[in-house]
């Protein structure tokens, strides 16, 4: 299994396959991530927060300028930027693939943590035989299955023949354990757990859609509007009244009164321009926010 | 000019719009943040579920029973998940100093890392290390439904009496209210979803809508960089809706000039109405609005490194 | 009192008709949704329909894409949105497997979701094979680019360079294993997001709003959402974002009537099923598998919503006789 991407295009994140230059960055990272480790390891408390406010502020530097940096037009793979101001912008577009890759990396890195957590915090309750001891059990070995037999099915992929596995009539053990393990229990065991949402919304609605007030008045009689609209036999009984009605008056005006157009309209109105406003508002929090966390002025676990 | 002998090509036609309109409204926040750091006393209005957490944490002391709180479902560490950790912060330290147990359930790894090491701090800068329970902070899953079914577990067994759900929440938000609310905690939420908000609702005890959820940080602490910069948001809201007015009426003037100027002037030049309104030529409002038109760079030299691409 | 006379228990008052109508157990309400939900699916029921503007457009869409062409389709759903999604998903890919169209699934919402997305893959292949028709292939017809964990850096990626987003990443060539996607034949000469003549997501979390955000105005891009999430897709809809979409099970049977009836297409009797003045005829697939997940599960929506406004009546007409007799 061959580790290094092996890149067709060549730029200063992607270096020939078994080139000089790519062993020389690549054993470059490994000495510098040692030293970066290896300095973290022993400093001083008080340097902390700054290490931390740099490191952030690379990072959120580098989507800053390939938002606001002039971005070459229409670069063609087999062309090389003109100046210095294309330089940077090709450079920055060439970063991209590797900055997803980074974040795809740290992403793993961070779930190995998460089951760590899980298998310290499960473990030492089965050791102690803590109340619901069982369940960790349970935990445990289920983590443990899917694991193999997803890892078993994927490499029984690997190979020429791996397309066959498409069709079930060529499954083997271990295709058929991980579509029993994910497609017969993950799979209906979640949506299970969302078909219950059916019966809490069942039970919210009787509990708190009550008229106390004008306003609930409002949004009661709105959110019966709207889904009366959703059922489409209501819709039409609606529509063949309004147009016996026209046909009746020879009026057209009565189309507009449909259940299906007063809904439209209620949703064209009132909802999209109360979305769009609350749409708004959480988007300029969120730039406020990563502003805040780029600049490093946010300090957290703020005082009671 | 720097951006004009470039032409980027995001600055192209109306792109340029976008870049100087975020730039402006960064510069409200950075003004705002200024003003609040020197002094100046800025007012925020009452919002009423984040009045209620001294309430909540202290009800919870009271029956003896545990806090939860859930940072939503985030599937990074974002600005959403770290203003969760920062009002569960704040939460984490009245229910310290009255020794309340805390839950703090992750649906992420690494928001799990970053709630650790807050909550950590917390206590120890309250002088009460002794009190932290390193398990009260813990990852749960990384999938939605099986973190609901944890969660609500947790609720049922450990019988929470105030429950905190701040941050990215979607399906699993009207599993998590129910399941306090059948066990009469009370509840503070709010999701930066506005399709969960409804179910918050429905649902919980105090609800946050929108980007009260951001102004949450700057309500509890009255940080001056914290306040300031929510008046630098109020700042944009309102430059948005300036600019909404604005737009409005200039397209409508520019629709209602379009299509009632007189047909004399301009009838040997086009067929019908459609025509004139479909007209390639430009307004004064499309030309306002493309200043740094496509001035194409010079001819650029081959990479002799580049790869022949297999036609 | 002697001895061994019984206890007096206190006398319970009988509760009121407005007690009773606000303190209804939930178990009954439970039982009485889940015997609603389930009637219909045991009944054969056709309810009248009148397609949304926006699914008909999303139709249309679907429906203009040559064959041959390549499209991308982000599939962020998994089995838990499954009542909407999986049949939005059937109903987007027979149309596109139907007109001959290539497919490049990926998927930034759920590490679950590209596997999801190919088993379902899977089934229709079994319905077209059924049906003697060509299977539709891996590699020749579509390509499973993966899943990224950053939806954000991800579309930026794609906004940017998408060959250079999905380098590395590899599929399974017949006859070759695992190899790099852009060797496979329908993503040739397709680096950039403007290459392709349509990405449709297909999802019931955020990925539309990141993927909005990102390619609007580069890409057309149409969208299958879950209802709860039809309000704030229609924003993007109206303001001319996205071209398309389907919103829940309604937008799912609005689909699954448009691909069975055609858009000003006679029917038997002569009638035109369902009209629209923006478009010209648009064919269907009569006599092909259309009806799936929307036909069959909109009569329980009527049912479980009936059911819904009658507890919120119940609630309420309790309330008020609460109020009545405390005054």
């Amino acid at each position: 299994m061959n580790l290094i991407l092996q890149s067709k295009t060549v730029n200063f994140w992607a270096q020939p396959y078994g080139s000089s230059t790519l062993w020389a960055y690549l054993f470059g990272a490994l000495i510098f991530g040692i030293l970066v480790f290896v300095g973290l390891m022993f400093m001083p408390a008080q340097f902390r927060r700054p290490v931390v406010a740099f490191c952030t502020f690379i990072a959120g530097a580098y989507w800053v300028l390939l938002y606001a940096w002039p971005a070459p037009i229409d670069l063609q793979p087999n062309e090389l930027p003109q100046g210095p101001v294309e330089g940077v912008g090709a450079w920055l577009k060439d970063a991209n693939p590797v900055v997803v890759g980074m974040t795809g990396i740290i992403t793993a890195f961070m779930l190995g943590l998460g089951i760590f957590s899980l298998l310290s915090i499960h473990l030492r309750k089965i050791r102690r035989q803590q109340r619901d001891w069982p369940f960790s059990v349970v935990l445990l070995v289920s983590m443990v299955a899917m694991v193999s037999f997803g890892y078993a099915d994927y490499f029984s992929r690997q190979g020429p023949d791996g397309t066959k596995l498409d069709l079930q009539a060529n499954w083997g053990l271990a295709n058929y354990g991980r579509d029993l393990l994910f497609d017969g229990l993950l799979q209906q065991m979640d949506a299970a757990m969302f078909s219950v949402i059916a019966f809490y919304i069942l039970s919210a609605a009787y509990r708190a859609f009550r008229i106390r007030s004008v306003e609930a008045t409002i949004l009661l009689s709105t959110a019966l509007l709207v889904m009366l609209s959703l059922m489409g036999a209501v819709a039409y009984i609606s529509e063949q009244t309004i147009n016996g009605l026209v046909s009746s008056t020879g009026n057209d005006f009565f189309l507009n009164f449909t259940l299906t157009e007063v809904a439209g309209w209620v949703r064209r109105t009132f909802e999209t321009s109360s979305l769009r406003g609350i749409a708004f508002g959480v988007g300029i929090g969120a730039l406020a926010m990563g502003l805040r966390i780029w600049l490093s002025l946010e300090k957290s676990g703020g005082n009671a | 000019m720097l951006i004009a002998e470039a032409v980027g090509q995001q600055y192209r036609e109306t792109g340029w719009f976008g870049v100087l309109f975020t730039a402006i409204l960064v510069t409200f926040i950075l003004i705002n943040i200024r003003r609040a750091k020197g002094g100046k006393d800025l007012y925020i209005r009452r919002i009423a579920g984040l009045n209620a957490i001294d309430e909540a944490v202290g009800r919870a002391t009271e029956m003896g029973r545990p806090v939860l709180m859930v940072p939503g479902l985030s599937d990074t560490v974002n600005a959403i998940a770290v203003q969760a950790v920062n009002i569960f912060a704040y939460v984490s330290r009245l229910a310290a100093r009255f020794a309340n147990p805390i839950l703090l359930c992750c649906y992420n790894a690494a928001v799990y890392t970053l709630a650790q090491e807050v909550i950590r701090d917390v206590y120890q800068e309250e002088g009460l290390l002794d009190r932290y329970d390193p398990d009260s902070v813990r990852f749960v899953s990384d999938r939605q439904f099986a973190f609901a079914a944890g969660v609500s577990g947790l609720i049922l067994r450990e019988q929470t009496a105030a429950t905190f759900f701040l941050g990215e929440f979607y399906a699993e938000a009207l599993i998590f209210a129910e399941t306090a609310n059948s066990i009469g905690a009370i509840q503070v939420a709010s999701s930066t979803e506005a399709t969960q908000t409804p179910f918050f609702i429905a649902a919980c005890d105090y609800v946050l809508i929108g980007d009260e959820f951001y102004a949450a940080s700057a309500y509890l602490t009255r940080q001056p960089v914290l306040v300031g910069s929510l008046v630098g948001q109020d700042w944009c809201k309102l430059l948005v809706l300036g600019s909404i007015l604005l737009g409005t009426l200039v397209n409508t003037s520019y629709v209602q000039s379009r299509t009632t100027k007189s047909w004399d002037d301009e009838k040997a030049e086009y067929g019908d109405v459609s025509e004139r309104q479909n007209s390639a030529k430009q307004s004064i409002v499309q030309q306002l609005a493309t200043p740094l038109l496509s001035k194409m760079p010079v001819e650029r030299p081959l990479d002799p490194n580049a790869p022949v691409e297999d036609k | 009192m002697a001895k061994n006379d019984p206890i007096p228990q206190p006398i319970k008052p009988s509760m009121s008709l407005a007690e009773k109508l606000t303190s209804l157990p939930k178990f009954y309400l439970y039982i009485i949704l889940i015997f609603f939900s389930s009637a219909p699916l045991f009944i054969n029921v056709t309810v009248p329909n009148k397609p949304l503007e926006s699914s008909i457009d999303l139709y249309a869409t679907l429906m203009s894409v040559k064959p041959g062409e390549t499209v991308l389709v982000a599939s962020d759903w998994t089995n838990s949105t499954r009542g909407e999604s999986w049949g939005q998903f059937n109903s987007v890919m027979r149309i596109l497997m139907r007109r001959g169209v290539n497919v490049v699934l990926y998927s930034t919402g759920d590490a679950q979701a590209p596997r999801v997305a190919q088993d379902s893959i899977a089934k229709l292949n079994k319905e077209r094979l059924a049906k003697g028709e060509p299977e539709y292939k891996r590699w020749e017809n579509f390509v499973s680019v993966g899943f990224f964990s950053s939806g954000e850096a991800a579309t930026n990626g794609m906004a940017t360079n998408v060959k250079a987003t999905f380098a590395g990443r590899k599929d399974f060539a017949p006859g070759r294993g695992l190899t790099d996607v852009y060797e496979s034949p329908i993503l040739k000469g397709r680096e950039k997001i403007e290459n392709f003549p349509l990405l449709i997501v297909i999802t019931g979390s955020k990925t539309s709003n990141i993927t909005v955000e990102r390619l609007s105005g580069k890409v057309p891009i149409a969208f299958t959402v879950t209802g709860v999430m039809g309000p704030e897709t229609g924003n993007f809809y109206q303001s001319g974002q996205i071209v398309g979409f389907a919103s829940g099970l309604k937008g799912l049977y609005d689909l699954e009537g448009l691909m069975e009836n055609g858009v000003n297409v006679p029917g038997k009797d002569g009638q035109i099923v369902i009209k629209s003045e923006k478009y010209p005829k648009i064919d269907g697939f009569p006599g092909q598998p259309n009806a799936g997940q929307g036909s069959r599960y909109y009569p329980t929506l009527h049912f479980a919503v009936a059911l819904l406004i009658l507890a919120v009546i119940i609630g309420n007409v309790g309330m008020f006789l609460a109020r009545k007799g405390a005054k």
